[in-house]
């Protein structure tokens, strides 16, 4: 009988912020452990909350082959990748010298506004281990800060965001940029003439949800995808590269999918130049649907491995821009901060409204805009429309790297 | 039981929680997940700060208390701190689902509960399936150093399926979940999984875009609850309000937010995903009306924002579970019925959308509401489907704009999804209310 075993290990450290203060800390040091037995093509699992010891866990496996939960496919074997991306984790003394450092001068320089939610430092420890010589250990460690602002003048829940997740925090970059950000905050502006203008998004995350489900191998198969059928054809801009990406240093997230796999240099084109080469499966949806296996297998510690799921925390768009103000040529643009709560309909026509914006030059923050509802369609976004995906250089959110994607859109 | 320092308030809340999990592929087996966890949260306050802790070690809860307590300064004076002095104190037990629990039913009657709701996927349209049945029941045990010592229990059981269809050139994914409070009623909900799939594949085969604009919009029982839950319901979480004068203005109770026909009720007491007899901070749950007859009369609190805006505690002090401090969240908040008949309310519509189901919604200053399943309006009658990208309006004009709430009425809960409020997410909340009219929202 195959043995595996999966444990997270999280410990953190949070300073929650009400009203800009320091209102509770809270501290967590949490155990999940998952264990996999396979036996005569069936998997059972076991999981638990706590320092459960294994062999307690290996019995309720056991027993949950019972089910008979189909599960033929190789085990991932004979790799050791051990990798550790912050050994130099911040203590609780320093994050709360941080939080009362930070809010003190954001009460100071900017008493129209105020600050709640959570400031934290976290260490995460993820493993994956099996009886066939896989040994897969993801170490890692965080500051993050999310501060939800809010202007005292408007009535609104919130109006905005300050963010940060990175591994060295470097305060005084954190504040120089949000001084910027909070003084362009502060310069009310109108919108740029015209009913079609160039908006840049911080990430592409509501364009690469909708892809990441279409691109679902499974739905692709049978025929439920918008791109179903449509292997090797040009779906994009021949700009555009998305690719499947496990790093770390990207992602912030551990390197290896759900049954162990880890991809060449972490990382996996699906879509080439705006054509369609590859979908996301996993081992079982690449066997039966005679697909290519590209690692996308999610799932929690205590889950079968699946291909369900959003993934678009694994993909991204490749950068293939570089230098905005030379691609807008002079012409006012808009950087979209918030957009919260729209959605692409089955054919890809999108709409959102957006709740917090910028004018913006190509590198810097001009004045805030009033909200709007910005309309496209997928194929457009990343068509005729497409401008380009660029490094963000304009807000700093931490050492993990993002990007800034424009397309034109059409604003009410 | 513990032993709680001298001069700091504490609380431990303790969780026992019970789940199960059953996943099918089309008609495969994926998954039968059985777990049974512990878990606790401490709190402790010295009258300036509170610190937490959270553990699945109960053994080391009186550490943990003895932790925190070396990081506060004890205060002798913690007792007349007025948000101490303001915590309910109850020494109760209420445990409603002894009888029926779904610890009880064997794991292959909920399976074979399942496979009969898949039994009705018959449509060859319907190209793919992934379908689960969930149950959870906790219990929860709730101490403090004022002598507070409850037990109580909840529990959820329910279905959810995902479905590709494929009609021609039109595709969609949808979904259809139902959830109830013992695993008797839930077996009783055949006919209305029945009933979803067939709107569903008639939907995605005739549905055509939407023409943008401004239109008048009829929202099904589902729709008013998601509607009501993010245009108006997270604006009435008090802690969104403390030390906030320019909401503490818009918001001020006895202002008329809405047309006479207008209340929305919070009640914690209803069986359901909202369910709420004591909140996370020992405060018994109840009914509060935050709007009567469109005018201003309630939010809802934590011990903490009650004493804060000198308002009653309401019981709305909600974790997400054990790992997590509790903070303000609604429960079963509804807009209360009318007594218009559905059927006259169309009638009177020349033109329109109605909602009948959701995919998601959000609210901030605007709101959002993202159809899975909408329709025309046409000359008195709702006549085609149309596909919809977002519904928007604004959350401080959009309840004048509801002229019209009907006398059905229907409450409902599901599993799968919830509540996000920051990093607590997914919080089951009920959901539903009347059939009802917004003169007015923006739709994509």
């Amino acid at each position: 009988m195959k043995q595996e075993f999966i444990t997270i290990q999280e410990k953190e450290t949070t300073a929650r912020v009400q009203m800009s203060q320091v209102q509770a800390v809270r501290v967590k040091d949490l155990t999940k452990k998952g264990v996999r037995v396979y036996k005569d093509g069936k998997i059972g699992i076991s999981g638990a909350v706590g320092d459960v010891p294994d062999q307690e866990l290996m019995d309720n496996a056991v027993q949950n082959l019972n089910a008979g939960i189909e599960y033929p496919y190789p085990l991932s074997r004979n790799l050791r990748d051990h990798r550790t991306y912050n050994d130099q984790p911040m203590g609780s003394q320093e994050l709360l010298e941080h939080a009362e450092h930070i809010l003190a001068a954001l009460r100071q320089e900017f008493p129209d506004f105020s600050f709640s939610e959570a400031i934290s430092a976290s260490e995460l420890i993820v493993q994956m281990r099996n009886s066939e010589g896989l040994d897969l250990k993801y170490s890692d460690a965080f500051f993050a800060l999310t501060l939800i602002l809010k202007e005292k003048s408007t009535a609104n829940l919130f109006d905005g965001a300050l963010i940060c997740q990175t591994r060295k925090f470097d305060r005084d970059r954190f504040l120089d940029f949000n001084r910027g950000f909070l003084e362009a905050y502060r310069n009310k502006v109108d919108l740029p003439k015209g009913d079609v203008l160039p908006v840049f998004t911080l990430g592409a995350d509501a364009a690469l949800g909708f892809i990441g489900r279409s691109l679902n191998g499974e739905r692709f198969a049978k025929g439920s995808s918008l791109f179903s059928g449509r292997l090797g054809e040009q779906l994009f801009s021949e700009k555009i590269t998305i690719e499947l990406n496990r790093n770390p240093l990207i992602t912030g997230r551990r390197f290896f999918d759900a049954e162990g796999v880890v991809l060449p240099d972490d990382r996996l084109p699906l879509i080439e130049q705006g054509q369609l080469n590859r979908v996301l499966t996993d081992k079982k949806t690449a066997q039966l649907y005679n697909l290519t296996h590209t690692g996308a297998a999610a799932g929690g510690y205590d889950d079968p491995p699946t291909i369900d799921g959003s993934h678009v925390r694994s993909l991204a768009f490749r950068t293939d821009s570089k230098d905005i103000k030379q691609a807008l040529q002079g012409q006012p643009a808009i950087l979209v901060f918030m957009a919260s709560g729209g959605d692409f309909t089955a054919d890809g026509a999108y709409a959102s409204p957006v709740q917090v914006s910028f004018l913006f030059d190509g590198e810097r923050l001009l004045g805030k805009l009033p909200e709007f509802t910005m309309r496209s369609h997928l194929n457009a976004m990343l068509g005729k429309d497409y401008i380009g995906t660029f490094e963000n250089t304009c807000f700093y959110l931490g050492d993990i790297p993002s990007q800034l994607q424009g397309c034109y859109m059409t604003i009410f | 039981m513990y032993k709680f320092p001298e001069g700091l308030y504490v609380d431990v809340r303790v969780e026992e929680t019970f789940t199960t999990v059953i996943r099918f592929k089309q008609l495969e087996l994926q998954g039968q997940k059985v777990r049974s966890k512990k878990g606790a949260f401490v709190r402790v306050f010295d009258g300036e700060r509170w610190f937490y802790s959270s553990t699945t070690d109960l053994e080391s809860v009186q550490a943990q208390i003895n932790t925190l307590a070396q990081m506060a300064k004890a205060n002798p004076d913690i007792l007349e701190h007025p948000v101490i002095a303001a915590l309910e104190v109850h020494k109760e037990s209420v445990l409603r689902y002894d009888q029926d629990s779904v610890t009880d039913v064997p794991v292959q009657e909920k399976q074979d509960f399942l496979e009969s709701v898949l039994g009705l996927i018959k449509d060859p349209a319907i190209v793919n399936y992934n379908s689960a049945y969930v149950d959870e029941k906790t219990i929860k045990s709730f101490y403090s150093s004022k002598g507070a010592a409850i037990t109580y229990d909840q529990q959820m059981c329910g279905v959810r399926i995902s479905l590709d269809i494929v009609c021609g050139e039109n595709k969609d994914q949808t979904a259809v979940s139902r959830g109830t409070a013992n695993f008797a009623d839930l077996k009783k909900t055949l006919p209305f999984f029945q009933d979803q799939i067939a709107k569903d594949v008639a939907f995605v085969a005739a549905a055509e875009p939407v023409v943008p604009g401004d239109y008048p919009v009829l929202l099904s029982p589902e729709a008013t609850g998601v509607f009501t839950h993010e245009s108006f319901g997270h604006k009435s979480e008090s802690d969104f309000m403390v030390g906030d004068e320019a909401m503490r203005a818009e918001w001020t109770l006895g202002k008329r937010v809405g047309q006479d026909l207008l209340t929305i009720i919070d009640d914690g007491t209803i069986t359901g995903n909202g369910y709420t007899p004591f909140d996370d901070e020992g405060t018994k749950g109840r009914q509060t009306k935050i709007i009567s007859n469109g005018i201003l009369t309630g939010r809802l609190h934590s011990v903490g924002t009650s004493v804060a805006l000198e308002e009653d505690v309401t019981g709305n002090a909600r974790a997400l579970n054990f790992e997590f401090e509790p903070i303000v969240r609604m429960t079963t908040t509804y807009i209360a019925k009318g007594t218009k008949p559905l059927q006259d309310i169309i009638a009177e519509m020349d033109h329109g959308i109605y909602v009948e189901t959701l995919k998601h919604g959000s609210g901030m200053s605007t709101f959002t509401l993202a159809p899975a399943r909408a329709y025309k309006i046409e000359g008195g009658r709702i006549t085609a489907p149309v596909k919809i990208s977002v519904i928007t309006g604004n959350v401080f004009s959009t309840l004048q704009e509801v002229d019209a709430v009907s006398e059905e009425f229907e409450l409902t809960s599901f599993v799968g999804g919830g509540c996000g409020k920051m990093e607590q997410y997914p919080l089951p909340v009920g959901f539903g209310g009347p059939y009802t009219r917004v003169r007015k929202l923006k739709v994509q």
